[in-house]
């Protein structure tokens, strides 16, 4: 399994999303982003797309993630291209965080699984040299459309490459939530992803246990730097 | 006044490309029609993410479904894809009293006549299949963190859509805009966490009027049959 090496590889490229509606929508959401990591101190930050987005619109993020003193940087519709180019103009300063929660590839249409998982690899190296105290947790790609279809392979072949190629790696747990999504005849219910893509709240509960479980885990490993008794 | 011909693209029905390769969007318009078919809904919304959206909160179920009301939107929906939504099956097995209209902010590369157009073409569809029914065509609203272009073709779309109401006597026209924009030009995440989408406190603020005019619109139906 080569992964192509940084530079080669289109999906490890930082580029920052083009205007192309023409209202700014992508670049006041990350310098808001970037205003945040000045007045706040997230122990949790969630970078990604449209589905770490969404999960900040629910009740459920206010109920796991608040208390957790979660950040998210979510933007509808990027890829790791956007996700390397905001993480590297300002997303990752002012703040010092415990865990990172990476979910991030289903939109990168022009790319292979190959180059998906590369470039989630080259977010994983950015983090991992900026915020080298934090953990990084690297969600899989979660199976789309209603019946089987192209896509849903691709994104299966970007987690097993990213399955083997992490524990390697060491910096990063990769944490596949999407499995109970595709029934047994192959489809996926509109009670889970309203649109055959994103999750419906009930979606999102089902998604949400092993992550919070892992959060914890991972937040109580860490000692308070401040209070770190050494009883 | 409004071009609602063939010359115009936001009046000519259209079927979204599956430019992503999951099929997803024709999915979804077909199980709206196969959803319509054992249902006897009073109250249909159909437009874009908008719509949809509104679907995944709780305001919905607070206040819509009581009205049985059904859900036909489909994120990045514009008028042509709508059209074409009604016009091949979505309204062919449902006899609602209002039909709620949220679409046009996604028509990008037409202009904001041709967008009003393509909201008058779904109304007279609509009209056409449902002689009976009321259509409330839901204002587009502002967008974007900053003023931009985007916020003043919305507001001509709006003012074209108002300008041809008086032709469209079964058609009705409300802006849910309680003043997004504050007094420095800037549209607050707190109400559209993208500068796009309405937050569920955006929802539930904007549901009230939404509620309150869909439900005397049903109460004039029904003093009309009985
Ligand atoms: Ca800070």
């Amino acid at each position: 399994m080569s992964t192509s090496t940084d530079e080669e590889n289109p999906a490890a490229l930082a580029l920052p999303a083009e205007d192309v509606q023409g209202d700014g929508r992508w670049m006041s959401q990350h310098n808001r982003f970037v205003l945040e990591c000045k007045d706040k101190e997230p122990e949790v930050l969630f970078v990604g797309d449209s589905m770490v987005q969404l999960l900040h619109q629910y009740e459920i993020w206010r109920e796991l993630f608040s208390p957790l003193h979660a950040l998210n940087f979510g933007i509808g519709g990027d890829t790791t291209c956007h996700v390397l180019w905001r993480l590297t103009h300002g997303e990752l300063e002012n703040i010092k965080p415990k865990v990172v929660v990476l979910w991030i590839g289903t939109n990168n249409y022009e790319h292979t699984a190959e180059q998906i998982a590369g470039g989630i690899q080259a977010i994983i190296h950015l983090v991992n040299k900026l915020q080298p105290q934090a953990k990084v947790v690297v969600l899989g790609l979660l199976p789309r459309g209603e019946g089987p279809n192209p896509l849903r392979e691709k994104n299966a072949r970007v987690n097993a490459s990213l399955r083997t190629a992490l524990p390697r790696l060491g910096t990063a747990q990769f944490l596949d939530v999407g499995s109970s999504f595709v029934h047994s005849d192959g489809t996926i219910s509109h009670h889970d992803m309203f649109d055959f893509l994103h999750l419906t709240p009930s979606g999102y509960a089902a998604v949400i246990k092993p992550l919070h479980e892992l959060l914890l885990q991972l937040l109580e490993e860490t000692p308070e730097e401040k209070t770190a008794t050494l009883a | 006044m409004m071009n609602m011909d063939e010359s115009n693209p936001a009046a000519v029905p259209m079927a979204a490309l599956d430019i992503q390769g999951d099929g997803r969007w024709l999915s979804l318009h077909n199980r709206f029609v196969s959803d319509s078919k054992g249902k006897e809904p009073e109250l249909l919304f159909v437009g874009d993410s908008l719509v949809q959206l509104l679907h995944q909160f709780e305001i919905w179920r607070e206040l819509f479904s009581p009205l049985h009301a059904l859900n036909f939107g489909i994120g990045g929906d514009a008028t042509q894809h709508v059209l074409w939504r009604l016009q091949n099956g979505e309204l062919d097995h449902i006899n609602p009293k209002v039909v709620v209209v949220w679409v046009g902010t996604n028509n990008h590369g037409h202009t904001a006549e041709q967008v009003a157009g393509g909201i008058g073409a779904i109304a007279y569809e609509i009209h056409k299949k449902l002689p009976s029914a009321k259509v409330l065509i839901l204002g587009l609203l502002p967008r974007g963190k900053n003023p931009n272009p985007l916020r003043e073709k919305n507001t001509r779309v709006n003012e074209f859509v108002q300008q041809a109401l008086p032709t469209l006597p079964w058609a009705n026209f409300l802006n849910l805009d309680d003043g997004f924009v504050h007094s420095d030009g800037t549209i607050s995440h707190n109400d559209m966490y993208d500068y796009l989408h309405l937050t569920r406190a955006a929802y539930a603020r904007v549901c009230r009027p939404l509620y309150d005019k869909v439900k005397r619109l049903l109460e004039e139906q029904d003093r009309m049959v009985s």
